[in-house]
């Protein structure tokens, strides 16, 4: 309930980059004034209003930092921008401290006409790592889709990708295709999904109305997150462009994408659900 | 031309332009509204009256330069889709905005450094403008997250090699 809360849902736009103007345009403003304060010492004040204005940037990180660490942690473990995400929190976590030594060295000192170098220059490479970190942080809506659709889901997302392999199990079979058991999709929820690679091959593993469905992980639009997607009875959604798919066979049911979706055949055996892939593809795999 | 359409979309910087140049309005204006709100117990004594005047005229700087991407990002949705109307709507929220904070700043000339509270006419104008400013980054906020605009359309190509070698379906090049 609180995640979802910090996460935007209730919203439908996560509260992370909302909230992340005001420290980006206080901590900007208050190197501009202390800068006018270099160029212009007649002007009385300015040393105290940066200092003011450093107050309140401060204390909007603070309260950014609460959705940001529960985005963060919403990422999916091997998610290739997970890199990325930890380098954005590790240096705003610098960029908080810097600014908090920056107030309390220039706590004392509010009434000069000018501002001294020492502050001036914890602003200067606190604005410079803040860009950094604030570009990362775009980075990661706009380069991986990080946050984008993510409200429209309502079930949680795969923590991490499943690695599997068919070559001890090719040998079992006489068939073209071959049956891979999948050891936690008998734990799903309706509506949850398991994000899964077989020799290379990934596959989202749908739970819809007690059936299960396999299908390509990456939309054919722009490729964004299908395990990530939300369902609307046998159509799986893209959180990035809201591409429609049926799962049950791939076809698109709603644009922009184009192209439909390689789907996987669903059997029970044994008690477990196992996802049929052809097995060329394994052969494939095992002489390379 | 070609680039310095590129510039202004952000190509050069694999990342769009508009949504960061707007953090300086976004976050000065409501700031604005707030000194102009603690300027009534007269904190700071004039202090919380000028912090206001600077935060506004750097707000309406800044927000000239988040037109022209702005625009450019705007004139790349197609007009069927629904972020092209949200767009429209955001876009004339913006532009009552900054009206109203260039007003608001006419206002606040005279005696920014003199007053030690913001009076009644530029605080309803902070007031309004900052409303309508929330809303209409909201807005734009809703055409990324909800609708993919400007999502993976510079790393398109990074993602179609991932679900390559993912063994997925791909559209053509």
């Amino acid at each position: 309930m609180l995640k979802d809360f910090l996460e935007g849902k209730p919203l439908r736009h996560p509260l992370h980059p909302m909230l992340v103007h005001f420290p980006i345009g206080l901590f900007l403003l208050s190197l501009l004034l202390d800068l006018a304060s270099l160029a212009f010492p007649s002007v009385p004040n300015l040393v105290r209003d940066s200092f003011y204005a450093m107050l309140l940037g401060v204390i909007t990180t603070l309260i950014a930092a609460v959705p940001g660490v529960v985005d963060y942690t919403d990422i999916r473990s091997d998610h290739p921008a997970k890199r990325t995400a930890t380098t954005h929190l590790t240096l705003n976590l610098i960029v908080v401290a810097l600014y908090g030594i920056n107030l309390g060295v220039r706590s004392s000192s509010l009434v000069d006409p000018k501002i001294s170098f020492g502050p001036l220059i914890l602003s200067l490479v606190g604005v410079g790592l803040l860009s950094v970190s604030g570009y990362l942080g775009g980075r990661l809506v706009y380069d991986a889709g990080i946050s984008v659709g993510r409200h429209k889901r309502r079930t949680p997302t795969p923590e991490s990708t499943l690695h599997l392999f068919m070559a001890n199990l090719a040998s079992n079979e006489n068939s073209d295709v071959i049956f891979v058991p999948i050891p936690e999709a008998d734990r799903l929820g309706e509506r949850e999904t398991l994000r899964v690679e077989i020799d290379g091959q990934v596959i989202t593993i749908a739970k819809i109305d007690q059936g299960f469905y396999a299908f390509q992980e990456f939309c054919t639009h722009r490729f964004g997150p299908l395990s990530e997607g939300t369902f609307k009875d046998f159509n799986v959604q893209c959180p990035w462009h809201n591409s429609c798919f049926d799962v049950r066979t791939g076809k698109v049911t709603q644009g922009p994408a184009k192209v439909d979706l390689k789907t996987f055949t669903i059997e029970i055996r044994d008690g477990k659900v196992a996802v049929g892939l052809p097995r060329a593809a394994a052969t494939h795999d095992q002489k390379a | 031309m070609k680039w310095s359409l590129d510039l202004l979309k952000g190509k050069w910087l694999k990342h769009p332009l508009h949504p960061i140049i707007v953090h300086v309005p976004m976050a000065m204006w409501p700031s604005a509204l707030i000194f102009d709100l603690l300027s009534q117990w007269q904190i700071g004594g004039n202090a919380m009256v000028r912090l206001s005047f600077y935060a506004i005229i750097f707000g309406l700087v800044v927000s000239l330069l988040a037109v022209p991407t702005g625009v450019l990002d705007w004139s790349g949705i197609k007009k069927e889709k629904p972020a092209w109307k949200i767009g429209l709507y955001h876009m004339m929220l913006n532009l009552i905005a900054v009206l109203l904070f260039a007003i608001n700043f006419g206002l606040r000339m005279q005696d920014f450094r003199e007053a030690t509270t913001v009076a009644r006419i530029p605080l309803g104008l902070s007031f309004i403008g900052t409303g309508l400013l929330i809303g209409s980054a909201y807005l734009g906020g809703r055409m990324v997250y909800t609708y993919g605009i400007s999502v993976a359309r510079m790393s398109k190509a990074k993602w179609r090699k991932i679900a390559e070698a993912g063994g997925a379906n791909l559209p053509p090049e």
